[in-house]
């Protein structure tokens, strides 16, 4: 087969066909980058390691934080507290917005035509189009909805006031059902939402509050982006087998990550869903990645690929992120990996 | 479900107002506080526990049945700290997430199963440094301190914990339990906790056991 492009190798993974090789698309977080290249900006690192896809996050963009509180807390787009524990982590929320049901009479969501959200995509759309796939990632809103009522009022809402869980759940959907539709406008070819559904034991909620209240939302969200061309993967930690039937019936072409600390077995997954969904992820990031040594992180990505990559629909990236505490020469060596062993046809 | 009695059911059932107004004709009907927790609360939150664990319920239906309790609890909290004799509690802990994470929901619901459980739990917050865990120890009479981490670049800092209470010759005076998404028994065994839970549930019966 002919050497394709990443954007190329990366579209026929989610078509469930065999590319040229496993594609791979991961960045690393910034205290690993600059570890491994010094100075360098997120392009360098995507030309350096010829990353597969480019992908913006519409929480990173500037405008996400409307108001800083002070050193290390900031007020977001949706109203929520947000705290910055380290330069290199994600920030955690601390106070949603929407304490009862009378806040969100007066609560606004942020209007998704401001064109600022659309000036990093068309940056990556500009420089990268063609030659490596353009993903736009957001949060799922069942995770939005847990910031903005705090974790425990709004799980509890499932059972003592459903009706609150949908009208918050509608919101943040039609806001997002625009944001796909103008990021498609732009030219993203893949749309992602992260956000889990799951503990590592099961999911949070029974499968029939995820019938009920979830899927639908995030069957909206798939039928939007596909209706417009473009592919649709989700992410979830967690255990998802109880509900991995449910989310594959939205309709999604790649699902991330396959938790193997949530005991997610990719085997059996690719065994049991692989004609149905590409699979993403899976090399271990909470203990090999961080941990290990660069001759069990080579094991794992050879697992992964054997386990997965067979006939096509499979993705090699880690089994969450290329987080803080993943030691930069693991991340090296994973990637060095899956070029050596992810050609088609699979021989290992 | 039969041999419940009416405020063990109530739990179960995760009717909160039910619950409070059992409690409350309990009280007034002079039966003792500590019989209340143990027959009533303890018995329907073990219940409520087994549900979880065995995937029966959900988070929403624990954190709902646990409202519920907390109801009970305001109310005999008060009179089971005035009791004279014997210990109120079934046991003495504190929880905190350590520093560097700020997660809280998994912590929380562990408090709350503890406290619906008979314990009397202080909630350490989020961020919490090592030397802030040593103060706790020190100057409190807890039986057991947990150390919630959810991620693994926070992981560390429950080991800097326990090398902490050691440093300061504290670690024979608690126990230590560890939790959350990335912590595991081998993690557990390597940094010398006494133990580990998996979940709310596991908790429970983990911290029981700590203590007899």
């Amino acid at each position: 087969m002919k050497t394709l492009t990443g954007a190329e190798r990366v579209f026929k993974a989610l078509q469930l066909q065999e590319p040229d090789r496993v594609p791979f698309y991961e960045l690393p977080n910034n205290k690993i980058k600059e570890e491994i290249l010094p100075g360098s900006s997120d392009d360098d690192v995507i030309e350096y390691f010829d990353l597969d896809a480019v992908r913006v996050n519409d929480r990173k963009l500037p405008g996400y934080r409307i108001e800083t509180l002070d050193a290390s807390r900031f007020r977001n787009q949706w109203g929520t507290i947000m705290r910055v524990m380290s330069e290199y982590d994600s920030p955690h929320p601390v106070e949603g917005a929407i304490k009862t049901e009378k806040n969100l009479d007066t609560w606004h969501p942020p209007d998704p035509d401001e064109p600022w959200r659309y000036e990093m995509l068309a940056e990556l759309v500009k420089r990268y189009k063609g030659q490596r796939a353009i993903i736009a990632s957001f949060q799922d809103p069942f995770n939005i909805a847990n910031e903005m009522r705090g974790a425990a009022a709004h799980y509890m809402d499932f059972v003592r006031n459903p009706d609150l869980v949908d009208r918050l759940a509608g919101l943040i959907r039609d806001y997002y059902l625009r944001y796909i539709r103008n990021c498609i406008e732009v030219g993203a070819e893949i749309i992602l939402f992260g956000g889990d559904y799951a503990t590592t034991k099961w999911p949070m909620l029974s499968r029939e509050h995820f019938a009920k209240h979830v899927i639908p939302v995030l069957k909206a969200l798939v039928d939007e982006t596909k209706s417009r061309g473009a592919y649709f993967v989700k992410h979830t930690d967690g255990n998802i087998m109880p509900i991995i039937d449910m989310i594959l019936d939205t309709g999604i072409h790649g699902l991330h990550p396959i938790d193997p600390n949530a005991g997610m077995d990719l085997g059996e997954v690719k065994k049991k869903y692989g004609h149905r969904v590409c699979l993403i992820g899976n090399v271990d990031c909470a203990y090999t990645l961080t941990w290990g040594t660069v001759e069990e992180v080579r094991e794992d990505v050879k697992r992964c690929i054997r386990q997965a990559a067979r006939g096509g629909g499979y993705i090699c990236m880690s089994s969450n992120s290329i987080h803080s505490a993943v030691k930069p020469e693991n991340y090296v060596e994973m990637v060095k990996a899956i070029r050596d062993y992810g050609k088609y046809p699979i021989s290992i | 479900m039969d041999d419940l009695s009416e405020i063990a059911k109530s739990l179960v059932e995760r009717d909160i107002t039910k619950t409070k107004e059992l409690t409350r004709v309990a009280i007034n009907a002079n039966i003792p506080a500590q019989e209340i927790l143990n027959k009533d609360v303890v018995a329907g939150m073990q219940i409520v526990g087994e549900q979880f664990g065995s995937g029966e319920i959900f988070l929403p239906e624990l954190l709902m049945a646990g409202e519920a309790a907390r109801a009970a609890m305001i109310l005999l909290r008060p009179l089971l700290t005035g009791q004279k004799g014997g210990r109120g509690y079934t046991g003495k802990a504190a929880i905190g997430t350590v520093q560097g994470d700020a997660h809280d929901i998994g912590k929380d619901i562990v408090l709350m199963m503890l406290e619906a459980n008979g314990w009397d739990v202080t909630n350490l917050g989020v961020d919490v440094a090592p030397e802030e865990f040593c103060t706790a120890v020190k100057e409190n009479a807890f039986q057991v301190l947990g150390l919630s981490a959810l991620l693994t670049v926070t992981m560390p800092a429950q080991e800097q914990t326990i090398e902490a209470l050691k440093a300061a010759g504290l670690r024979g005076k608690v126990k230590v339990a560890i939790g959350g998404a990335v912590c595991t028994q081998r993690w557990s065994d390597q940094i010398g906790a006494d133990c580990y839970a998996a979940d709310a549930a596991e908790a429970v019966e983990k911290f029981r056991l700590l203590i007899q």
